[in-house]
């Protein structure tokens, strides 16, 4: 990321601005209704409201909680399953095209048969969280076991490493860009499962809230919930980038 | 100068037996099909320093990767020490030609030279003084801390040397070691090596395809040919090179001796000779 | 890549049949599994359903039309929303990646509307659209919107600068530099994005489905369970995944052979 210079910086500054009076106008001047489109103060309101006093609070932290348990589990058991099946080339022939099948399947697509197994139950949305989430980080991991350089096997051999010490010394490195990047997807899902899981579990959390907003015509608690989600998504991702950044700062002498 | 340096001068002239430290017997070896080394038979004594080469292809790559165990032979047998070779051991260090892939990216040059002794199973209270050690003897003390991708092509090399010693191996292996490196660096590289390699009473296997490189760090230079014939084998040449230790880049490469045995091999490195 | 197992791997050539039917070696024992399963242990349960009993449930789906309307609706939000948001997102994309200045001013707007999960417009949407394929369609194109937008500023930004300067040079028109040379020269990388969109445009598709709007593929599912139907879930579930997977691998493949004809090779 190149750091802006100061006249780039108000330029961004700039824009965010008018897009904020953009807002303010169409709000007041009512070019849209409303019920769809609160004014930014009534929002921005809503959100103080709900944080210091209010249930918004308590529903973001449910929401995060759920989240980022999820994705732990996921990645756990991603990058265990993904080392042991990308270590093995067997393993990886047998696997790896019902893997890739399962990939582009959509993780909220599990939700209907999680509710029949489990029940509308808080352990339901996790589930699905996890088993949505751990494909990237496993699929990444077996990908990044799978291609250590030849030549750094043969290293390997010649001072007898065992299959085991290999996997640690030269898979888990070897893999570890792809493994970081498989988590980042992995929190897109997390994020995006919990919320859809809230909304048609009626789960008390941020996608719960600003559906029940949404069918209350409550259009500036609406965008207050909105606004949080885009929030803990961007703080998450910036947060999981910052580490990648350190973890990986081998790859940039 | 050290005594033993004394003795290397010419093998010919050795007056006890010497320890065989690595025999090649009546070994071949098939790959894809092909034949690449018909039945060779070579011995490799203790301490001396073996430089191969001829025209790609010839199998020199080959051999040398026999003699670590890389690959098992298609007949004969690599002894080792009187053992037969079955597989790759910590005592035989492989230097590889290609050494920005035979170095781990994302451990320091001390990381990677710890790795020989953490597969040795050194106890990691034991380790920093012997990195220490060998890194001094490569000349990489300052850079310790870098990774692979922050140095030259010569300190990248030197750390996989560095590497191969730390595992303190019987025999070192080593694939045109200095192939991709430019002249200046080369020169220096091979005057270390050579250094080291008396210093420590190693064992070397050196495989090139430069014949001044060859003849200026070898005890024997052995030629071998490419597509070996029944009337044909392998194994063309083999030649002591009497030219006194320790050797000089520039004196000893104009050294009468050095130019004759040059003037012989010239030959053998072209794809179709005799 | 190089690929390469652990140093401990024998390398056995196996017979070409073997190959040929080992991608659905497990596939098959998980079903034969799950049919066992499914006629004994679980035979009272709401959730588990013999694969036989789905193919049955998937036959009735297809004949009595449900399938079709389902199926069309799902793929119809997702490939218009996509056509939306890559309309948007292209023009966009070609300004920023050309202009530093446009995109250093949008910098900071992209980057705090980008994290907003999709999903979280499902209540907007619904406030605006109702329920149905405007506001399945919205909330796919904003899905869209942002990878390509950013995959398209790349591309334009990764452009081989003597491009540019032979447009300068022939002192093209803004609009003729970016129609004859910039465009043709990324088509490659946008292929690649186009086809990360339709992965992305199916996903959102049958994820609002789930969350919210009473049609398509997503919704049918929920019917089922809803309906205490596990043939139907089972059916549903198999037929989201088999025709994604396929329209994925399409995709890679009209990807690739548009690629080789421009004479590039893409990821």
């Amino acid at each position: 990321m190149k750091r802006l210079d100061a006249g780039e910086a108000a330029a961004a500054a700039g824009l965010l601005a008018a897009i904020v009076a953009l807002w303010w106008l169409a709000s007041h001047q009512q070019w849209v209704s409303k019920v769809f489109l609160p004014t930014p103060e009534a929002a921005w309101a809503s959100l103080i409201d709900g944080l210091a006093g209010g249930d918004l609070g308590g529903f973001t932290l449910a929401t995060v909680g759920r989240m980022l348990v999820g994705w732990l589990c996921a990645s756990v058991l991603g990058i265990a399953l993904g080392a042991l099946i990308g270590s093995s080339a067997a393993a990886r022939a047998w696997l790896l095209p019902t893997l890739e099948f399962i990939r582009p399947l959509p993780a909220s697509a599990l939700l209907p048969l999680a509710i029949a197994l489990f029940g509308l139950s808080p352990v339901m949305v996790l589930a699905v969280v996890s088993f949505g989430a751990m494909w990237p980080v496993l699929l990444n991991t077996v990908h990044g076991f799978a291609t250590v350089h030849p030549r750094l096997g043969e290293v390997a051999r010649g001072l007898q490493i065992p299959p085991g010490a290999f996997a640690v010394k030269f898979g888990l490195p070897n893999a570890l860009p792809d493994i970081l990047a498989g988590m980042r997807l992995a929190l897109t899902v997390a994020l995006i499962v919990t919320v859809v899981g809230e909304m048609i579990a009626s789960q008390a959390g941020l996608g719960h809230a600003i559906l029940l907003a949404a069918r209350s015509f409550r259009a500036a608690d609406l965008f207050a919930g909105v606004l949080l989600l885009g929030l803990i998504g961007l703080v998450s991702n910036s947060l999981l980038a910052a580490a990648e950044h350190r973890l990986l700062r081998w790859q940039r002498p | 100068m050290i005594a033993s340096e004394a003795t290397r001068i010419s093998a010919g002239e050795a007056t006890a037996p010497r320890e065989m430290v690595l025999r090649f017997e009546q070994v071949s070896i098939r790959l894809g099909g092909r034949e690449i080394l018909t039945p060779t038979t070579l011995e490799v004594a203790r301490g001396e320093f073996i430089c191969v080469i001829g025209p790609s292809g010839c199998g020199k790559t080959t051999l040398l990767r026999a003699a670590a165990g890389f690959v098992a032979p298609s007949a004969g047998a690599v002894l080792r020490g009187g053992q037969r070779v079955s597989g790759p051991s910590r005592e035989v260090a492989f230097v590889f030609q290609d050494y920005g892939r035979a170095l781990l990216p994302w451990r320091t040059v001390h990381g990677n030279v710890a790795l020989a002794l953490e597969a040795a199973g050194v106890p990691s209270g034991q380790r920093g003084p012997r990195i220490d050690a060998v890194l001094a003897t490569v000349g990489l003390t300052q850079h310790a801390h870098k990774f692979p991708a922050q140095l030259s092509g010569g300190m990248q090399q030197r750390v996989q040397i560095a590497r191969c010693l730390a595992q303190q191996p019987e025999l070192l292996m080593m694939d045109e070691p200095f192939g991709a490196l430019d002249a200046m660096t080369r020169e220096s590289l091979q005057d270390e090596l050579a250094r080291l390699v008396t210093d420590r009473g190693l064992t070397v296997l050196f495989v090139t395809h430069d014949l001044e490189e060859a003849l200026y760090l070898g005890d024997r230079v052995v030629a071998l040919r490419a597509n070996p014939g029944p009337q044909r084998p392998s194994l063309a040449r083999v030649i002591d090179v009497g030219i006194a230790r320790p050797r000089n880049q520039l004196a000893s490469k104009e050294d009468p001796e050095f130019l004759r045995l040059r003037r012989e091999l010239y030959g053998y490195l072209g794809p179709a000779h005799g | 890549m190089v690929e390469l197992a652990p140093p401990h791997a024998r390398h056995a050539v196996i017979p070409r049949w073997v190959a040929r039917l080992r991608p659905w070696a497990v596939p098959a024992l998980l079903l034969v599994v799950l049919e066992w399963y499914a006629r004994t242990i679980a035979s009272q349960s709401d959730a588990i359903a013999p694969p036989s009993a789905a193919l049955l449930a998937f036959a009735r789906a297809a004949s009595d039309g449900s399938l079709a309307t389902a199926t069309a609706f799902t793929l119809r939000a997702a490939a218009l929303g996509l056509v939306v948001g890559a309309l948007l997102a292209v023009p966009l994309g070609l300004l920023l990646g050309l202009s530093r200045r446009a995109a250093a001013s949008s910098f900071l707007t992209v980057e705090l509307l980008r994290p907003i999960p999709s999903v979280a417009l499902i209540p907007i949407a619904m406030l605006v659209f109702g329920f149905g394929l405007r506001m399945e369609l919205a909330i796919v194109a904003f899905a869209t919107f942002w990878p390509l937008l950013v995959l398209t500023q790349s591309a334009v930004r990764q452009l081989e600068p003597q491009l540019l300067e032979v447009a300068a040079a022939l002192q093209l028109s803004p609009r003729k530099r970016t129609l004859s040379i910039v465009l043709p020269a990324i088509m490659p990388r946008l292929f690649v994005a186009l086809r990360q969109g339709v992965a992305i445009a199916l996903v959102v598709s049958v994820t609002v489905e789930i969350g919210a709007n009473p049609n398509g593929m997503g919704y049918a599912l929920m019917l089922s369970q809803q309906s205490l139907d596990p043939a139907g879930i089972l059916a549903w579930l198999a037929w989201i995944g088999v025709l994604g997977f396929a329209i994925n691998a399409l995709a890679l493949r009209l990807q690739r052979a548009l690629a080789r004809r421009m004479g590039e090779s893409a990821p």
